[in-house]
Parts: structure tokens; sequence; C-alpha cells
């Protein structure tokens, strides 16, 4: 209908504003409120995601422009999440400690040797990595890379809201939160299903055959205080670092009643062996046949696979 | 010479005479002895002498068997190359230029280090060892300085020292190069008599390089002069220690004069 | 016959009392350093992370040895405290105090074979060729032992060896073997093996912990079975050296005098060598590097005893067992239940050691 052209004008840009708004509403109360800032903005594309998305990790905030296709992974941890999240389709090289899931894009590229070249070979449109070894966060800004450093998680919290991160840069924000959730459930569950007498037993978690541990004060340390447990790592005096180096005289003394090898790819080590420590044969976890051994990957990765381990030492801890 | 002839000097058969036949020696492409014959009779005192560079430390590290040579060595007879080590240490005693003293190690250990060719390698000191070790210090006058450390001697007391050491070994024949480089007047004749008297008295012959020509001249029975690569003359200081001869073979000026024991050798300068 | 202080002395006799005297010397230098040694043994096993009291400690110990007669006190120490102490410390400090004697014997021979006070163990080679083999297969190899024996202490072993074999190879092979020639030929195969150390270090950057964990020495994983291993080796060994010691007298005047003394100088070097790298390459396979012990302690002893290698060598073997035992409990005290690097432990106490030393001979000049 032609009508003065100005006061249909008005009135349809008042509805379409209107319409606008009601939208902005919508998506604002419908996002996971999570505490990273992710202003969306713009048409959405695929479901519940919205570019361009701004995330923020330990380097800062970065923008993405749109959803993106070429993501390299330097952090083994990242990979993992990246695919549970559904992004995996999405990611175009990943570095070669990246060894889960068997489906990733593995290279040779170097995580503790990172090279901003290698890395811009694959053209990548996001990288993420989690330590800035070797100046490769400014060297990758530089060429003008969008790079996402995600570091190791000290918490849960830390690991969940690292995911959410991943789903909303890579545009698998749903997904993202339903991995949390199932996170969140099975650890809860594997928790309650621990009888109550199990807190205050002492734990020894081993992260090499030199009597290397991690205190209450790291991530491992934080599960092991969700069951209550005593952590011998805490009484050494360096605990400083989280994660001093005992001694065997000192394990022993301790009498743990739990013992959790986290060294058994990179040095071989079993229940079996460590009963053949000299003098392990008094300890109550080596005499009760309570020594848990476990992946090192899923023992020091930070990714949807803690659920994996909280399930196993919650199983070791029923008996 | 009155002190060969001496009839109240003990007379023992010890000594061995040492016959050098042919011996020529080289340090890499330059030959430092050419055909070198030389006797010494047991008991004698031979004494090398030499501009510098004529070889008289070659000449007594080849008869030791430490240098490569040509050439024949016997000591009574009995030809040394095929000598066993420590069989030709019991023969030969060797006391050098510059000794290398060990550190923190006393007088006494070090002379007993001479008996080393007449025991086993691992085995400890016997009694018989000891004994000749303090019998040798109390002929030098190191009986004292035995508990000493040897880095602590005055330069004339290590010299007795290394001779103590030699003399330990009980050998026939003493080698000494240049006995008296380090030592002052007074105690080069002070060495030196001492030599020649423990030399009557074991009956040991001595062949040594004298770089002094006078101390030469009044202690040796004979005098060998090396030039040349060879002997160019050999036999009592008299005859070897001429005008001539030391203009020839040092280029040097100088005017013989015969005293009680032996020629002496003044160096004079030429005249404006 | 006239002194050079110008008197003239009766000649006196002195067959007597002197080596009496001596002898009695030698006896308390020996059995000084060997209780020495005992008592630290026994601080060894009394301290540790796990408090243990010290009679509770000394009823055990006896415990055991008489139980070898057949007597039983049937009192002392039980359950985990008794295995700490038998089988975590005693291992441990017996293994301290074999490692610290072979390394400090091999010092003493090597200062004796190159006259120089400054050589150590590890100068032809022994250290390097050791560092590149445990490297080697730390980052290489994916076995942990070769049925009972670890890979990494066989590595370093065999590594050791084949440092001094190279070393001495090159030295040689020019004809004669002077001490001057050897050293050179220590320094150049060390370097080298130290650069491809490097190199493979710089490769595999993961495995750096594990490297200087066992570069820096460290006898935190002392078991029975490795004194068992390295006891024949380092018998042997110190045997040989303790037998050479009035050799190494000889050689003290120099190769030729020691020729002219009847002894044949290259042949004993070749033979004070060998038993000292046998010696040191089995105190490396099982403590990793520990430095300064061959350096310092033939100083202590030498002050001690004086300068003859009869004595200096037995009297080395005494004190660096001692002293290695001392150190190691350092080790594991000052940060328990953390334990300091053996090898850093040895170079606080050794490098201000070696400072007082050069000092005081400074000072007497």
């Amino acid at each position: 209908m032609f009508r003065s052209p100005r006061r249909p004008r008005r009135s349809t840009a008042a509805l379409t504003a209107l319409l606008l708004a009601l939208l902005l509403a919508l998506t604002a109360c419908g996002s996971s409120g999570s505490s990273n800032s992710a202003a969306a903005s713009g048409s959405p594309t695929a479901a519940g995601a919205h570019f361009p998305v701004t995330v923020s990790g330990a380097n800062g905030k970065v923008t993405l422009p749109g959803e993106p296709k070429s993501i390299v992974s330097m952090s083994a941890t990242a990979t993992e999440m990246l695919f549970a999240i559904g992004a995996g389709s999405q990611v175009k090289a990943v570095d070669s400690t990246s060894n889960y899931p068997t489906t990733a894009p593995i290279t040779k590229l170097s995580a503790f040797t990172p090279n901003a070249e290698a890395i811009v070979a694959y053209k990548p449109d996001l990288v993420v990595l989690s330590d800035d070894l070797n100046g490769i966060v400014k060297s990758l800004a530089a060429l003008k890379v969008p790079t996402l450093q995600l570091t190791a998680a000290k918490t849960l919290d830390d690991s969940y809201s690292q995911l959410e991160t991943l789903g909303d840069a890579t545009g698998h924000p749903d997904k993202a939160g339903a991995v949390v959730s199932d996170m969140q459930t099975r650890i809860k569950k594997a928790v309650a299903s621990v009888p109550a007498t199990v807190k205050g037993e002492r734990v020894y978690h081993e992260l090499d055959q030199t009597y290397y541990s991690a205190t209450s004060s790291t991530f491992i340390g934080g599960i092991y205080k969700m069951f209550g447990l005593d952590n011998i790592a805490d009484g050494a005096p360096k605990a400083g670092s989280g994660y001093p180096q005992l001694s065997a005289e000192y394990v022993v003394g301790q009498k743990p009643d739990l013992i959790v090898l986290a060294d058994t790819v990179c040095c071989q080590q079993t229940a079996a062996i460590v009963a053949k420590r000299p003098a392990f044969d008094t300890v109550p976890a080596v005499k009760d046949h309570h020594v848990l051994e476990l992946n090192d990957d899923v023992a020091s990765r930070w990714g949807p696979r803690v659920a994996d381990l909280v399930e196993s030492i919650a199983q070791e801890l029923r008996g | 010479m009155s002190r060969q002839a001496d009839p109240t000097a003990p007379r023992s058969t010890r000594g061995a005479r040492v016959e050098v036949v042919g011996l020529s020696a080289a340090y890499g492409r330059t030959r430092v002895l050419d055909n070198v014959r030389l006797t010494v009779e047991p008991g004698g005192w031979l004494a090398v002498i030499g501009p510098n560079g004529s070889g008289k430390s070659t000449l007594l590290r080849s008869i030791l068997g430490f240098q490569a040579h040509n050439g024949l060595v016997r000591v009574d007879g009995v030809d040394t190359t095929g000598m066993p080590r420590r069989e030709r240490a019991r023969e030969l005693a060797y006391a050098p230029q510059r000794p290398v003293l060990p550190e923190a190690v006393s007088t006494r250990d070090y002379v007993a280090l001479g008996r080393t060719p007449h025991r086993a390698l691992l085995a400890p000191p016997r009694p018989v060892d000891r004994q000749v070790v303090e019998d040798v210090m109390d002929r030098l006058g190191l009986a004292e300085l035995a508990d000493r450390l040897l880095r602590t001697l005055s330069g004339g007391e290590q010299q007795r020292a290394v001779l103590a050491r030699a003399l330990a070994q009980q050998p026939r024949v003493l080698l000494l190069d240049e006995p008296t480089a380090a030592l002052d007047l007074g105690h080069a004749q002070q060495v030196l008599e001492l030599i020649d008297r423990l030399r009557r008295q074991d009956g040991l012959t001595v062949l040594s390089s004298l770089h002094d020509l006078t101390l030469a001249g009044q202690y040796a029975d004979r005098l060998a002069l090396l030039s040349g690569g060879g002997v160019a003359v050999e036999g009592p200081p008299s005859t070897v220690l001429t005008a001539a001869a030391l203009q020839t073979h040092y280029g040097a000026r100088a005017e013989i004069v015969a005293a009680a024991n032996g020629p002496v050798v003044l160096p004079v300068r030429a005249p404006e | 016959m006239t002194t050079t202080a110008g008197h003239r002395r009766a000649d006196r006799s002195s067959a007597g009392p002197p080596p009496a005297r001596r002898r009695r010397r030698t006896v308390l230098a020996l059995g000084g350093t060997a209780l020495a040694l005992l008592l630290a043994l026994l601080a060894g096993v009394a301290v540790g992370a796990v408090p243990l009291a010290p009679g509770a400690v000394v009823t055990t110990l006896l415990d055991r040895a008489l139980g070898v007669v057949g007597i039983h006190l049937h009192a002392g120490l039980v359950g985990s405290d008794a295995a700490v102490l038998l089988q975590l410390r005693l291992p441990r400090v017996l293994l301290a105090a074999l490692v610290g004697a072979g390394l400090a014997i091999s010092g003493a021979a090597y200062q004796g074979v190159f006259r120089n006070p400054l050589a150590d163990p590890y100068l032809l080679g022994a250290a390097a060729g050791a560092g590149l083999g445990a490297t080697l297969v730390i980052a290489y190899s994916p076995a942990q032992s070769i049925g009972p024996v670890g890979i990494v202490p066989l590595a370093a072993f065999v590594g050791a060896l084949v440092g001094v074999g190279a070393a001495l190879a090159l030295g040689t092979a020019t004809g004669g073997s002077s001490s001057a020639t050897l050293l050179l030929a220590g320094v150049a195969v060390a370097s080298f093996l130290a650069a491809g150390q490097t190199l493979v270090q710089q490769q595999h950057s993961e495995d750096l912990r594990a490297v200087y964990g066992w570069l820096l020495g460290q006898l935190g994983r002392a078991q029975w079975s490795d004194v068992l291993l390295v006891l024949p080796y380092l018998g042997v060994a110190c045997l040989v050296l303790l037998l050479c010691g009035r050799a190494l007298d000889v050689l003290a005047v120099g190769d030729d005098e020691a020729r002219s003394l009847g002894v044949h100088p290259g042949r004993l070097r070749l033979i004070v060598i060998l038993a000292a790298s046998l010696a040191t390459a089995s105190a490396v396979a099982v403590s990793g590097l520990i430095g300064f012990v061959g350096l310092i302690v033939p100083h202590i002893a030498r002050r001690l005893v004086g300068g003859s290698h009869a004595l200096v060598l037995p009297v080395s073997l005494l004190t660096g067992g001692a002293f290695l035992v001392l150190a190691d409990m350092v080790a594991r005290v000052v940060l328990a239940p953390a334990e300091l690097p053996l090898g850093v432990v040895t170079a606080f106490i050794g490098a201000p050691f070696f400072a007082g030393l050069l000092w005081m001979g400074a000072r007497r000049r």
C-alpha cells in the first residue's frame, strides 16, 4: 500500500527495532551466563552461536569475526575439549602430544618449542594453546592470527569455563554447556558413591618414580580434597610450588592408604613394581592392594576426561 | 795425578766397565751424536765436556736407555739393549740435572725410592731396604734432614738427596748430569768431593757431564770432549784441556795453568 | 763431612726410633679414618625423613647382624620403621660409602698418575661418557631395565668406560703415553661427548628434568641390589689401586727418572688409569655425577698423612666414604622430605674448602 513515504518507514522501522530488541533480550536471557564475556550480536549462524564473538583467555580478549573453520590446537587438553564439544571437524591440525581422540589430525608441531611459521603454514583462523613458550603468543599476534591461551586449570570450575569459552569461540555453545553438565553430574555421582569412612584416608599421588607428587593446591589435589582424602604431599616443606619432590622414606613413613600412579606411561610404573620397591611392602596401600594405575594423560589433563578420572578414583575407593 | 794412585783408599771391585761403541742419536732429523766411542774403566771417573748442544745430556740419556739410539752400550761386556729395565736399574743409577722433586714427600721417602729396582714394586720396604737408606743418608750427612719435607731443603741439600737416592740403588755405575749446575762454588766443591770419596770407597764408576772445565779437570780421571757429534779428544785432563783444543772446539781464549790436582782453565780476554 | 750449617756432627745411626714412630703414625691415620667412616655410617642410618630413635636403630642393626650367626635379640624396630631402616637407609648409606670411597681413591690415583693436584676421576672423559650414555637411554629407550640391571646405570657405566677408552686410544695413538698427551686427549673426548649430550637434551627437552636429576647426583633410589651390583667392580678396582700406591710414588719423580729406577711409566699409568676408571664408572653408574669428592678428599688425605701414595690412597678411600655419607645426610635432611642433589651438596662443601686450601697455601708462601 502506498502511503506517505515517511510514516510507513517510521512504523516499519519501529517494528523492526522492537523485534530486534526482543531478539536481543531473548538471546541475552538464553545465554549460559558464564563468567566469560561473550557479547553476541549480528546474525546467528549455527544453533545458539553468534558471530562475531569476543572471548577471553590468559592472553586477553580475542575477537573472532566468523566461525573458525581451520583451528590449530597446541594443547592436548584443548584438543580433547574441542572434539568433545563437536568442533572436531573445524580442527585442521593438533600438536604432537594431542593423542586423544585418535581421530584428531595429529602433526609434528611441538608444544614445548612452538614455531610460529610451522603453525601458520596450516593457515589457521584460530590457534588454541596452553603455554606461552618461545614468545609464541607475541609471534602469532604479529602475524595477526587469532590466538586463545587457555592455561592449565587450577580447579574444576576453570575447566568448565574453558569448555564454555571454546564453545563460544567455535560456535558450539550449547554442546559445550551439555558437556559441562554431564561432567558435573558424573562427578557429583562418583563422589556421592563413596562411603563416608573414606574421609581422612591418606593418598599419595605419584607423578614419576623419583617421587614427585602434587599437593592439595593443584588440580588433581583439589579432586582428592573433594573426596575428603588427606594428601601426604601437603606435609612437604617445599610444597609451595604445588609439585614437591618427596622421598621413598617419606612416603613409606606417611603410610598412605591409597597410591595413585600417574606415571604408568612415561615411566612404566605399575602396582606390581611399586609393591617391589624396598620398604613399600609395609605401606597400607600396597598391603590392601589399593594402588590405582592411571593413564598419565587422563591424570594430567583437565578436559572432559576428568570425569573418567574421578570415576576411577571413586571406584578404587569403594573397594 | 795423585788421587788414582792413593794407596789408602779401599779398592773394591764393585765398579763396572762401561763401553760405548758406535753410538748415534738424533732428534728428529738433527743428528746430535755420530758414532761415539768411549770406555770408562771400573772405578774410574769420566767427565764428558763440550760446548752447548754438543750432546752431553743426549749421551747420558742414551746410555741409560731413555733415548733412542743406534750403536751399543756394554756394561762389563753385557749389552744393555736386551737388559730388563730393573736389571739395568741395578747397574746404572742416574742423578739428573733438574730432578723432579715430589711435593709433600720426606727426604727419607725420597731416598727410599732408590730401592725400587731391588724390591718387588708392590711390596712394602724390607728391613734391608730401610738399612741401606739409613746408611746412605748417614754417609751424605742427611740424617737430621730425614724427616723434613724434600722441598724445604736447600739446593745443596737437595742435590745430596738426589745423590743419596742414586746411591741407594747400590749401582755399579753412577751417571750424573751436571751435578753442580745449580750450586755455588762452595757447594759444588763439596758435592764433587763427596762423589770422589764415595767413588773411592765403593769403587763406583762415575760418568758425569760437567759444564765447568776447571772442576772437570780437578776431579775427573779422564775427560772426553764432545764436539761436532763425536768425541774430539779423550784422555787425562792435562791432555784434553789445552788452549788449542779450547780455541778449536769452544771458540774460547783461555790459559791453562797446571795445579796440584789437575789443570785450571783461566778464561782471558783478548788484548785491545 | 760438614753440613751446610757449618757444624761438625758426630755420625749418628738413625735406624731405630723413626720406623716405629712412622708405623704408629700410619696406624693412627688409618685407624682414625676408619673410625670416622664407622661413625658417619651410624649417623647416616640414624637420621632421615622418618624419625627413628637412635637406640632402637642400634638395637635393630645388632639384631640383624647377630641374626647372621643365629642369635636373635627379638628387639628393635618393626614394621615400616624397620623396613625404612633396613631396606631404604642402610643400603643407601652403604652405597654412599662405596661411591665416596671409589671416587676418592680414583681421584688420588689420577692425581698421582698425572702429577697434578687438580686432576679428578672425570678427567679422561668418564663423566662426559656417562652423561651421554644416560641421556641417550633416558631419551630413547622404552625399556627401564635389562633383567635385574636398570638401563640408566648400565648405559652410564658403559658410557664412562667408552669415554676413557676413547681418550686412551687417542692419547696413545701418537706413540708414547705422556701425561700431557693423555690430558689433552681427555679434554677433546670430553668436549665431544658433552656436545653430543647437549644435542640429545635439546631434542628431548621434556626429558630434561629426568636427565638433570641423574646428572646432579643422587642416591635416592639406592637399594641392596645396587650395592651388590657395584661391589665386585669397585672392590677389584680399589684393591688394584691400593696395591699400586708405592708404584705411584715412583712415578712422582717423572717418567725419565722412573725409568732409571727400573719401572715402565707408560705401562704403570695405563694400569692405574684402567683401575681408577673402572671404580669411577661403577660409582657413576649408581649415583650419577658427584663432583668434588675425587678432587678434595685426596688433598685432605695428604694433609693428614703426607705425600706418600702408599698412605694417601687408603686414607682417601676411607675419608671419601665418610665424606659422602655425611654429604648424603645433609642432602636428605636440609630440605626434608625433598632431597638436594648430592652433586650440589658436595659442590657447596667442596668449593669453599678448596678456596680455603688455596688461600692457606698462598699464605704459607
